[in-house]
């Protein structure tokens, strides 16, 4: 078998992190093949949401997006934003909300909204969409991303989705939800510190230097001493991720 | 009764500058384009558009600058790319744009449809979005409270009734009784906010089909005032059970949008250089190109 991809890694580690009988709200991309790959594994209960009002999905096709109905196949339930993000997600019933994010700080603040250029100027991008409504609400966020000094700064260039907002607890900060729970980069997994609220190393892929970890994130990541490598997929999770959930690589490069 | 029946340059020809619009597609799908493009090609301005998460629509009259304001949780053409000449247009400040979440717009339209003047939310607290909007001209519309009975922290929004919703279903009869298959994100909310609601059918059936199914029925007929039919009225976006999206014509698209530059000769040669829609689906490629999109009965898509 070909060696193991970064992104193989990330989908194993995030998949690792649901357990069964949850409730997961999913973006489009590693959150739905983590998803897919913990219910084809120690999972078969969980229950996988998507915003648009689609629950359950079972897609034999790669979708370009949420409003892609190759992504609505044989769906237990099909809705609208007031059923999945309204009563489920701001009811407070769903465990996990797994999101991307183009920009993630040491408190799990999220930014989708705009990025800003070393001049300054700003370029708008996507926007919450679902996702502040899920990092508000969801009991447990995670979060994937790719592990570079610019995508984790210090603070994130708009505040999109609330993690731990200056270090404050959710409670002040007047949300239900529990917060940022993991990001999973290409490097590591992160955690959040249960005092200080702010990213701790929980874990170090193989074959990443923790030097590398540490110049690649934009603010000051507390190292445990003790630092466990992160699993690498098992022969049985690569199969499923290289044969059956993404055959094409689209999202597994 | 008369007939709700309408075409789309009649329908377009009653909605005043200045209204407020909502408008039911996302991302790259069940967009209307059918109305968009007969905005544009009647000059409407001065347009609010509102959508949950805004798609090829509202890019296309942002971008023919016809909106001075958007409502808007967010959006993207997914893979195809941004929605350019939204975020161009913020950027540029050319629109006002008031940004908020997937949810809080489908709560604002929910309080429209119930009759409610506001609703409160949980989300967008100690967040960035809530600041921005409060420092705007979105301030009236949101207040920060604490509930009466358990002192917990709310955000109250206003509700949003749109001048004209505008929905694009599956299926309708002649009376307006809409069908939606598949998912269908905050339509029903939307199309009841809605002050006038249109409805654009790909397909028109009896009545009696409607009996048949009438559990599918999101859109009942009294909230509808006019009925538009137009097969293939989406396209490039896809219509679930119906047709896909077009990649080619998607791809084509944000080649032309994302620069302020190339644009207009998207608008120019599609839009203004057709007259309706069956002259547009003629030069994207006509029934040849309408039946590859066809979907697959069992698929959907």
């Amino acid at each position: 078998m070909p060696e193991v991809l970064a992104s193989e890694i990330m989908a194993a580690a995030g998949a690792r992190e649901l357990r069964d009988g949850e409730v997961v709200v999913v973006g489009l991309g590693l959150p739905q093949v983590a998803c897919v790959l913990a219910k084809r594994t120690h999972a078969p209960r969980l229950d996988a949401l998507l915003e648009i009002g689609v629950m359950n999905m079972s897609p034999i096709d790669t979708a370009v997006g949420l409003a892609d109905p190759r992504i609505w196949y044989r769906a237990t339930c099909w809705s609208g934003f007031l059923d999945v993000m309204g009563m489920n997600v701001h009811r407070g019933v769903v465990d996990v909300g797994f999101l991307g994010a183009l920009e993630i700080d040491r408190f799990g603040n999220i930014n989708t909204t705009l990025v800003k250029d070393d001049s300054g100027r700003v370029r708008y991008v996507n926007g919450s969409a679902g996702g502040n409504d899920i990092a508000s609400n969801a009991k447990r966020v995670i979060m994937i991303m790719r592990h570079e000094k610019r995508k984790l700064p210090e603070a994130v260039a708009y505040l999109t989705s609330p993690g731990f907002v200056g270090g404050r607890n959710r409670q002040e900060l007047g949300l239900r939800g529990g917060g940022p729970h993991r990001v999973i980069t290409d490097m590591a997994v992160l955690g959040f510190d249960a005092d200080t609220h702010s990213a701790t190393l929980v874990s170090l892929h193989p074959l990443a230097r923790l030097e590398d970890v540490v110049e690649n994130t934009g603010f000051p990541l507390h190292i445990p001493k003790e630092v466990p490598p992160t699993p690498l997929p098992s022969q049985e999770e690569l199969r499923l991720l290289r044969e059956e959930i993404d055959p094409k690589g689209v999202f597994l490069r | 009764m008369a007939d709700k029946v309408k075409t789309v340059a009649e329908v377009v020809q009653t909605v005043p500058d200045g209204s407020h619009i909502a408008l039911g597609g996302f991302a790259i799908n069940r967009c209307n384009i059918v109305v968009a493009h007969e905005l544009i090609r009647q000059r409407k301005k001065n347009l609010t558009l509102s959508q949950g998460v805004v798609g090829l629509d509202t890019d296309l009259l942002v971008g023919a600058g016809l909106v001075s304001r958007l409502i808007m949780g967010g959006g993207s053409l997914d893979r195809f790319g941004p929605v350019h000449c939204v975020n161009r247009a913020r950027e540029t400040r050319s629109v006002d744009a008031h940004d908020y979440s997937s949810l809080t717009i489908c709560f604002r339209y929910l309080a429209g449809a119930l009759g409610l003047s506001f609703i409160p939310v949980k989300s967008l607290l100690s967040s960035e979005i809530l600041e921005r909007l409060e420092a705007g001209s979105a301030a009236k519309d949101i207040k920060r409270m604490k509930c009466p009975f358990t002192g917990e922290d709310y955000l109250l929004l206003r509700s949003l009734n749109p001048d004209i919703s505008f929905v694009h279903v599956q299926i309708a009869d002649r009376d307006g009784n809409s069908q939606i298959h598949g998912a269908r994100w905050e339509n029903e909310e939307q199309a009841k906010a809605g002050r006038r609601v249109i409805v654009i059918t790909e397909e028109l059936v009896p009545t009696e089909y409607i009996q048949r199914y009438p559990e599918q029925t999101i859109i009942p007929a009294h909230r509808v005032e006019a009925v538009i039919h137009q097969p293939y009225g989406a396209h490039p976006t896809a219509v679930f059970q119906c047709y896909d999206y077009d990649a080619d014509h998607l791809k084509l698209y944000v080649n032309h949008s994302k620069t302020i530059e190339r644009f207009p000769e998207y608008v120019n040669t599609y839009i203004w250089g057709t007259k309706n829609h069956w002259e547009y689906l003629d030069k994207v490629g006509g029934l040849p190109r309408m039946n590859e999109l066809r979907a697959d009965r069992i698929l959907g898509y």
